[in-house]
């Protein structure tokens, strides 16, 4: 009980982001780059090893964006030029242009790779159809629930082959999905093809959301763990959950800020676990990170997980 | 029938006019380089903004808004009153904007747009729009730890951007548009917001629009007729029921039609296009009408933004 583990992505060394701007650049074969890239994983998932994370993850030392490391490696998409985020911030955003296809799995290799470095078990990342449909562009699909589901169907066979590598539990992230709350059907729908049939744990992280509209869709969304952060709404969303009448699904309790610098004292980590333990039973709780934290540095976000596995512990043992 | 922007175009463009305003605004952000210095480098991006127009053959260009963060933000640096907060999502699109947080009483100690808009006629022989944000939209993506009330701070932003429209009217601007995307989610408080649209209409000397887009205006069409504004914009690509509301309408004012989706990079065909304003026409005629993307094209790509922008003139140009 209290499993600790971590959202998805881990930030990259300083060597690593070099070498990704080199070969963006044409400077550095792919080969030198996935040596590169392979090296930051081990030493992730030994960090996180060592450390005593239960459920462990890559990482994600290959990956840039969460929907155009996807698009990347189906067919159907291609890349656009560049688009604004926010204020003088840019990205490429991917372009739907043909019917949504995988060639081959996506994620497997890197997951096996993980996996054959430890004997916890690694979570398999995926993101999303909801997501992958809002953050990209469409030029193919008819309308949005087309589009969702075309790209769900696709989702759901490189969980199956996750599955049967032998991932025991499997991530959707689904962060768009509380933004439009009118489509959280169509969410919950392209969500229920994902996850249909598999044995393996599943899990949807979400964030960036109006949380008291959705919270009466939180027991339909079609996965066993629902992921959301905490910390950095200073753990009001538990009133929310006390007040909920059945909420019986797991939760991803995010116990850490990634969007500060400031390392949690244990103490403060251990007096936040111990009030969710006033809603939800130890069995539900699964304490981790609010977000991924690849928007940190290495060492903020190394603090940040130690934090989590001490804090963790002493409520353990009192248990 | 006249063709227009609703406010953005892209600040770059990859094989045009670069990308240098990214790198401008960080070696400023780092103090690296002069307000000068970076104000050339939008004059620059502007000027090839407005070319972009011209060459599309956009009848009423805007200043394609480079220097704005955000639809909120550049009022907000200028009108005292206001902090500058932290990343919120911009309605139901992934982008971001920073939210305003307004302290105390805001003032308007000077113009807000009036070197932008000044320049950017100087760019072209056309007449330059004006776009300034509305003040529901304000209001709605402000905090407000001052008044902790909707009534008086809408009042206050309307006089305000009063002031700045009588401004922008007197430099020449001859139609000066509010944006109040804010308009079509939730239930908005009309009576109050069309008071406010008309607080900031209030003796104008120019043109004046109100632009609608994002969500549902829900019926609410109607009673936006009702404010004091020669122009309004309806989004028919966000809501497709909005066209049924728009054929439902007695139009005593200006249609401007926003018929091309400035969300998506698929590109609609002239025959849809002529379809729409097929329909718009039987109760609008050609002389009251103007057509443009359902919103700002920013947040499409440079290659996607300027084919929206010749597909519009083109579609136009073959209608009769």
């Amino acid at each position: 009980m209290l499993l600790t583990t971590s959202v998805g992505s881990l930030p990259k060394p300083d060597y690593l982001m070099k070498a990704r701007t080199q070969h963006r650049k044409g400077e550095l074969g792919p080969s030198e780059l996935r040596r590169l890239e392979e090296q930051a994983t081990r030493d992730w998932v030994a960090f996180q090893d060592e450390l005593g994370i239960d459920i462990i993850v890559d990482g994600e030392q290959y990956r840039g964006d969460m929907v155009a490391y996807f698009a990347e490696h189906l067919d159907g998409f291609k890349t656009s030029g560049l688009v604004r985020s926010y204020g003088n911030r840019y990205y490429r955003k991917p372009i739907i242009v043909s019917r949504v296809r995988r060639r081959k799995p996506v994620t497997i290799d890197w997951w096996r790779f993980a996996q054959h470095l430890t004997s916890r078990p690694v979570k398999g990342m995926l993101t999303g159809p909801y997501t992958i449909m809002d953050w990209s562009f469409n030029e193919h699909y008819p309308s949005r629930r087309a589009t969702a589901l075309a790209v769900a169907e696709v989702i759901h066979d490189e969980a199956e082959d996750l599955e049967r590598a032998g991932a025991q539990y499997i991530q959707i992230d689904e962060p768009a999905i509380s933004t439009r709350l009118d489509e959280i059907d169509l969410a919950i729908e392209a969500l229920g093809i994902v996850t249909k049939g598999l044995r393996a744990k599943t899990i949807t992280h979400i964030c960036y959301g109006n949380f008291q509209a959705l919270a009466p869709k939180l027991m339909k969304l079609p996965v066993d763990q629902i992921d959301l952060e905490f910390a950095n709404r200073k753990f009001e969303l538990l009133d929310d959950f006390k007040k909920m009448k059945r909420f019986t699904k797991e939760v991803g309790l995010g116990v850490v800020d990634v969007h500060s610098h400031r390392i949690e004292p244990v103490e403060e980590v251990v007096a936040n676990l111990r009030k969710s333990l006033t809603v939800f039973t130890p069995e539900q709780i699964y304490p981790d990170p609010d977000c991924g934290l690849k928007t940190r540095t290495p060492e903020e976000a190394k603090e940040k997980l130690r934090v989590i596995v001490e804090a963790t512990r002493i409520v353990r043992e009192k248990l | 029938m006249l063709t227009t922007m609703v406010g953005s175009f892209p600040k770059v463009a990859e094989g045009r006019y670069g990308t240098g305003v990214i790198g401008a605004v960080t070696r400023w952000q780092k103090q690296e380089l002069s307000d000068d210095g970076l104000e050339q480098v939008f004059q620059d991006v502007t000027r090839a903004v407005i070319k972009e127009q011209e060459e599309a053959g956009i009848d009423l260009p805007t200043d394609g808004q480079v220097r704005w963060e955000d639809l909120v933000t550049p009022l907000a640096r200028r009108v005292e009153g206001f902090e500058i907060n932290g990343l919120e999502r911009f309605f139901d699109n992934n982008v971001y904007y920073r939210r305003p947080i307004l302290t105390k009483t805001p003032v308007r100690r000077r113009p807000i747009f009036l070197n932008d808009y000044l320049f950017a006629k100087r760019c072209t022989k056309k007449p330059v729009k004006a776009v300034l944000p509305g003040p529901y939209t304000v209001v709605k993506l402000s905090e407000d730890r001052y008044y902790r009330d909707e009534k008086p701070f809408l009042r206050s932003i309307a006089e305000i951007l009063n002031e700045e429209a009588k401004t922008l009217a007197k430099a020449g601007a001859m139609l000066i548009q509010f944006d109040e995307p804010a308009l079509g989610f939730g239930a908005p408080p009309l009576k109050q917001v069309i008071e406010a649209i008309n607080i900031a209409t209030q003796g104008v000397p120019a043109k004046t629009a109100l632009s609608t887009y994002f969500g549902s205006l829900n019926g609410t069409l109607e009673e936006l007729q009702r404010c004091r504004v020669d122009v309004l914009g309806v989004d028919v690509v966000s809501d497709p029921k909005a066209i049924g509301a728009v054929k439902r309408q007695k139009w005593a004012k200006e249609l401007a039609l926003g018929c091309l989706d400035a969300r998506n990079t698929k590109l609609e065909s002239v025959t849809e296009l002529h379809a729409l304003f097929d329909v718009v026409t039987k109760r609008v005629p050609k002389d009251r009408l103007y057509v443009n993307p359902n919103c700002g094209l920013e947040f499409l790509p440079y290659e996607q933004a300027r084919q929206k922008l010749d597909r519009l003139g083109e579609a136009v140009r073959r209608y009769d």
